[in-house]
Parts: structure tokens; sequence; C-alpha cells
């Protein structure tokens, strides 16, 4: 570690001596080799991380190319001087943006296909990471898609979903505690503990949608209330540990 | 009525006990030892004066928290030492700061290497927004290299009377009694590199912790453990024509391939750029996070050199006890980094320097001992000051850091020149100031509304999955 420490000066100085370290962009292995060589502080910054790297192999690894500066057209520059990769390409994106013309339906733009447009695009980016260019900035933004097409398209059918579900619970349940206790509807509308279950059964219907729904539920509400008990740490009596908040990321 | 035995706490050397006189004319109904772990406590003005000397502080760690400390108790009369293991470090940092630090530090203009007065925020799908067109002539966020800022601000704390030593703290002897000092051991290095330094010790009464996110004071008071994110960072060289891209912008890149709960960054430095992720949850993938921000910044950094790899912890959130009789914490050793944005000089200076200034007057310019109750009164302020701040903070983060939905609406979010204003408002200037209510609920109606559209989007996309 102190060989790899000694390679790198000062940032800010121009210096001949600079030693460039140099590796292709890609070449994971000896990025990962060099890149725990951390310059920074020698203290704790190294046993904060969990990085475990065989050393001896790395020292070498780094003294090989020093290069004088000047000379940076070899293939060892860091950074490679071409711009690669593939890139999202679709004849109905032009110029950073979803050319609307081309998706006229009848006369009309059809939204739905603009917005299953941008989810391939999404998702080809989500699994290809493009770099941005200045030369062609993604302009695109969702709001030019009217309301009313997100509405129709995300909103209605869940909204239905949800009071189809809601339907069936409450014509159920009113039927249910009609034969258990000879209430009828209207008289249920107007007894309080009726009115609290029914506040419960449309509360539930909209936040548990999938099973799954219930854990994430608790887990948001303690998220919500983890800082503010971190930061009151400090103004309650020292108890049995200090490192009981600790956890939980 | 106190029950304690005085003992004549002149100073750390045996002298005479006749000079103690008490100032007495408070609410010392209950005593001292019973008040030490209630909440409210009044001023101790119980406490003895120190005979014929200052109170003596010793500040651990020289960067920003330490030195604003340093120099604010010197300038109260308090005898002070400031020890600082590496004079010339180069910690890594973003290095931002923002406009209001300028004018509450009076730092000269030339320490600041460039003012940014643009940004850049970029979406997992690439869309990237301006953001800065509501800034004023004047407003800037100054870029500074850490070695140059600490070194002015010890220097400053040099000039105003504390001594500065350079040294590396090891550990800390806890009184014993309540008016015993408390008893430093440390290593000096007497300026040749390399050396490897001389044990010293040294008595003191009280102790400032500014000595980092590892801090040693932090483990030797016990304040407990705090989550961090793991920053990585490279220096890189560009040519000069990529470089007058960035010459007063810095851009953000967000999404789940540079880091999952934080963000990349590309932020202009004197020559050079600064290319860096960070990450709490999967410290283990830092590097494929690295890579990641490097690709999506590839166009704009090509040809460049790395010149410097580096990496540091950065604090969550404060640590669980912040202070411990007569030691306090201030800075990332206390945790006082926010969210979202990952700031920390500011208010590592800061709160250095409100705690000083408590210890200023809880001991009346150094003239009396101070006790856990002063150091108290700097959490109070801190936290009234800025808990708010780190609270909105919290909730960006928590909100908009979730998922790549969550991610792209925020920067659809940052293109709204009303959200602009406000960020920057309350970025500069640390106050989170009340807008228009109308202007608010319009933001309120776009926010719901960029959510929802880009968590339909991601519907979509696992239609597509399927």
């Amino acid at each position: 570690m102190s060989i790899s420490m000694a390679l790198f000066s000062p940032p800010i100085s121009s210096s001949v001596q600079n030693p460039k370290i140099s590796f292709p962009l890609l070449s994971t292995k000896r990025f990962s080799l060099l890149s725990v060589t951390r310059a920074s502080s020698d203290s704790a910054a190294v046993s904060a991380t969990t990085v475990e790297i065989p050393k001896p192999a790395s020292v070498s690894v780094e003294e090989v190319p020093s290069k004088p500066p000047a000379e940076s057209s070899s293939d060892e520059t860091d950074l490679p001087t071409t711009a690669t990769g593939i890139k999202f390409q679709d004849a109905k994106w032009v110029n950073g943006t979803w050319d609307l013309k081309q998706f006229e339906k009848d006369g009309k733009t059809d939204w739905d296909s603009i917005i299953v447009a941008e989810a391939k695009r999404r998702k080809w980016l989500e699994d290809n990471p493009e770099t941005t260019t200045n030369a062609e900035p993604v302009l695109f933004d969702t709001s030019i898609i009217p309301w009313w097409a997100w509405m129709k398209r995300y909103h209605l059918p869940e909204a239905e979903l949800l009071n189809g579900r809601a339907a069936m619970i409450g014509f159920f349940m009113a039927y249910f505690v009609d034969s258990l206790t000879g209430v009828g509807l209207v008289d249920q509308m107007g007894n309080f503990f009726c009115k609290t279950l029914l506040f419960v059964a449309v509360a539930g219907v909209l936040f548990i949608r999938k099973n799954e729904d219930l854990d994430k539920l608790k887990g948001l509400i303690e998220e919500t209330t983890l800082y503010d008990k971190q930061w009151q740490a400090a103004w309650k009596e020292p108890e049995s540990s200090s490192s009981t908040l600790s956890s939980k990321k | 009525m106190a029950t304690f035995a005085l003992k004549s706490f002149t100073g750390l050397r045996q002298s005479s006990p006749d000079q103690i006189n008490f100032v007495s004319h408070v609410p010392s109904s209950l005593s001292r030892s019973q008040r030490r772990t209630s909440l409210k406590v009044t001023a101790s003005r119980a406490s003895p004066k120190l005979a014929n000397r200052s109170l003596r502080v010793a500040v651990i760690g020289g960067g920003p928290a330490g030195g604003a400390a340093a120099e604010t108790l010197a300038q109260g009369g308090i005898e002070t030492i400031l020890i600082e293991r590496k004079m010339d470090n180069c910690k890594p940092c973003g290095g931002a700061i923002p406009l209001c630090m300028v004018g509450e530090f009076n730092l000269p203009l030339d320490i600041i290497d460039r003012r940014v007065t643009k940004m850049k925020m970029i979406s997992p799908s690439n869309i990237a927004v301006d953001i800065g067109r509501t800034l004023k002539e004047h407003e800037y966020i100054g870029m500074v290299r850490r070695e140059v800022l600490d070194q002015y601000l010890r220097e400053r704390a040099e000039k105003s009377g504390a001594t500065v030593i350079n040294g590396l703290f090891l550990k800390m002897d806890l009184p014993e009694e309540w008016d015993s000092p408390y008893v430093l051991h440390y290593t000096e290095y007497d300026g040749k590199t390399g050396a490897t330094g001389q044990k010293k010790t040294m008595e003191v009464d009280a102790v400032i912790g500014a000595d980092g996110a590892n801090s040693r004071v932090a483990k030797s008071i016990g304040a407990g453990d705090y989550d961090y994110a793991i920053a990585f960072q490279e220096r890189i060289r560009i040519p000069d024509d990529k470089m007058t891209y960035y010459e007063d912008l810095a851009e953000m890149y967000v999404g789940d391939d540079v880091s999952p709960d934080f963000y990349g960054w590309v932020f202009p430095k004197c020559d050079h750029v600064a290319v860096g992720t960070g990450t709490v949850t999967h410290k283990g993938d830092i590097k494929k996070f690295q890579l990641a921000t490097r690709n999506r910044a590839k166009d704009k950094i090509l040809g460049g050199k790395i010149i410097r790899v580096e990496a540091h912890p950065i604090p969550e959130h404060p640590r669980p006890r912040r202070l411990s009789k007569r030691v306090a914490l201030v800075g990332d050793a206390a945790g006082y980094v926010t969210k979202c944005s990952g700031e920390g000089i500011y208010f590592a200076a800061k709160s250095g320097r409100m705690c000083a200034e408590a210890i200023v007057e809880g001991s009346q310019n150094g003239k009396k001992m101070i006790d856990e109750s002063d150091l108290r009164k700097y959490l109070e302020k801190w936290d009234k000051t800025y808990l708010p701040t780190y609270r909105v903070l919290d909730l960006l983060q928590k909100v908009f850091y979730r998922s790549n939905p969550a991610r792209e609406a925020f920067v659809e979010m940052c293109g709204d020149e009303y959200v602009q204003k406000m960020t920057f408002d309350s970025y500069l200037y640390k106050r989170v100031a009340p807008g228009s209510p109308l202007e608010d609920l319009k933001l309120a109606v776009n926010t719901i509304g960029s959510v929802f559209r880009a968590n339909a989007l991601r519907r979509e996309i696992e239609k597509l999955n399927v």
C-alpha cells in the first residue's frame, strides 16, 4: 500500500513526474486492483470499505505504464478516445425526442403508442446505460402527453379494479352483517361502528393491492420516523448501548 | 447547596486553593451530579472560576470544523490547541461550498477555484435538465480545494492565538472526578515527513472532536456508530476543449446503474474534473457504479487521464451521542452531513463555530470551567436552526432516490423554475424559505403528476418484460 501511495502526488501539481496511471476503461481486473490503492486519508478510509484485493500483484501493475504525459496516443490511455457503444436508435426518435407526427393514427396522435415507445426506450437504457452527449441531448418531456391519455391508460383500469373489489367486499359485508345482526343496509349506514368498518374496508382496498403491500406499508411507516429518531438520540438518556439505532438501511 | 466536594481546581498544577470564589446565585438546589443526566439543564453558574489561567480546550482535527472552532475559541480568550495529523491533507471531497459560507466565514475569494453557476441533472433515461437559470449575477456555488481551505482556516486560527500542533490523536483518558482534566495521548510530528514522532500527553479541560468520519474522539467517549455512505471519486484531467464545457457547470447523474441510493457527479475542480459516485447500501458494488458513472459521462470526458483515485466514508445521520461531559463532536465526527446532496463542509464549519461559541459563552471568555450543560446549549441551538433543513433533505432523498421512476420524476421537476429558485435559495443561504402558497400548490400538483407518469411508465416497462 505504501508503495502505491507514493505514486500518487498531489492532484493539482502539474509536474511531469506525475506517473500517469493508465488503464483501459473496461479492463475491470486492473481497475479493481488499482482503485483499492486510494491515495486518500491513509487511516481508516481503507478500513471503512470491505474491498479485498490481492495486494502484491497490484503494485507491479501500476509501475509499468509511467509514460511522459505528452505521449497519449498509444492504446494505454485511461479513457477511450473514440465514442463507442451501442446507442438507442429508432426511426421515430428524432433529435432527442419522439417525433409526434410519426405517431398519428386516423389523423390524431396516438398517445398510447408514444407511451409504449418511451417505455421501450427506458427499458433499453436500463439494460444498456448510455453515455449522454451534448451533441444529441435528450429533450423528451413526458408532460407533452396530455393528462387524459395517462388517465385512460393507467388510472381508469386500476380504478375499475379497485372499485370492483370495494363493491364486492361492500355487498358481502352488508349481507353478512345483516344476516348476523338483522340490521338492514340503511340502518347500518347510521351506525358508528359500521361506518368505521366501511372506512377500514375502503382504506384497505386502496392501500393493500398486493400481498406484499402489507409489509411495504409497515416498512414505510418505520422509515418515515427513523431519521428523526436518529437525531433525537442525542437527547435521550444514555441507555444500555448506543448502537441500537444504527442499522436498518 | 452544593453537596459535592469542591476540590480546589485551580488548574492542572498544584497551587494554593484559597482563591476560589463561586458564582452561586443560581438554582443550584439540585446537586450537579443529579442534574447531569436530566434533559433540562440550566446554566451551571456553580462552576468554579478558574484562578490564574484560562480555560484550556483542545480541538482534535484541523479541517473546516476544527479550524472554525479553534478560531472562535481563540478569539474568545480561551487557550486553544489544535491537533491535526496531516497539514497538507487533500481530503477526498466534492469541494462545494454555498454562497453563505463565503460571507459568514469571511473567506477570501481567491481560495475559490471555480464558481459553478449551472448544473445539469441527468435522469436514468438521459433526459438532461439545466438548472441555474434563476441564479442572480452574484450567486454561485464555490468549488474549493480542501487542502487550501483547511490550511487557510487553520492559519486564521493560529493568528487569533491558537496553537496548532502537527500530531496524531491516539486516545483520551476520561476524568475520574468531575473537575479532573482530560488527558490526551497523541503522537507529535516535528515536521519531518516519514518520521515516527514522539508520544506525548496533554491535559485539557474540554475537547472538541472535529476529526472526521472515523473520529477517535467519538470512539473515546462511546458516541456510538452511524450508517455511512462510501463516496468514491476519480480525478480526471480532460483535454482543454472538453474542460470549457465544465467551466462553470457541474453535473449530477441519477439512476440505478450509477447508484441505488445516491447520485453520480462530475464536479469541476481547479484544472481537472472529479467524477464520482457513492452508495450506502451496496458498498461492495461501488466500482461498478463508478464505471457506470464514467460511462454516462464518457463523451464529455473522452481522452482524459485519471490522476487520482480516492474514497471516503460520509456519515448518513448523527451519532447517537454527540457530546459527553466536556467533550463535544462537530462536523463529520458528529455526523452533520445532509442527505440527498451530501453536503458537509458548511455544516462542519458552522457546527465548529457554534460549539466554540457555546464554550466561550459558558466559560465567560475562558474565566470559568464549563460543563455538559454549556455544550448542550450548542446542541440545542444546532438542532433548532438546522433540523428542518436536514429533515427536508431526508424527505427528498427518501422520495426521489428510491427507484428509477422516482428519479425520472425528480429530474423532470427540477426543470421547473419555481423548484430551481427554491432549491438554490435554500442551498445558498441555508434557509428553508417559504414560497408563495399558489406556487406551492402548483408544485404539489406537478410533483404528483410527474411521479404518476414515471410510475406509469415503469409499469409499462414491466409489462414489456413479461
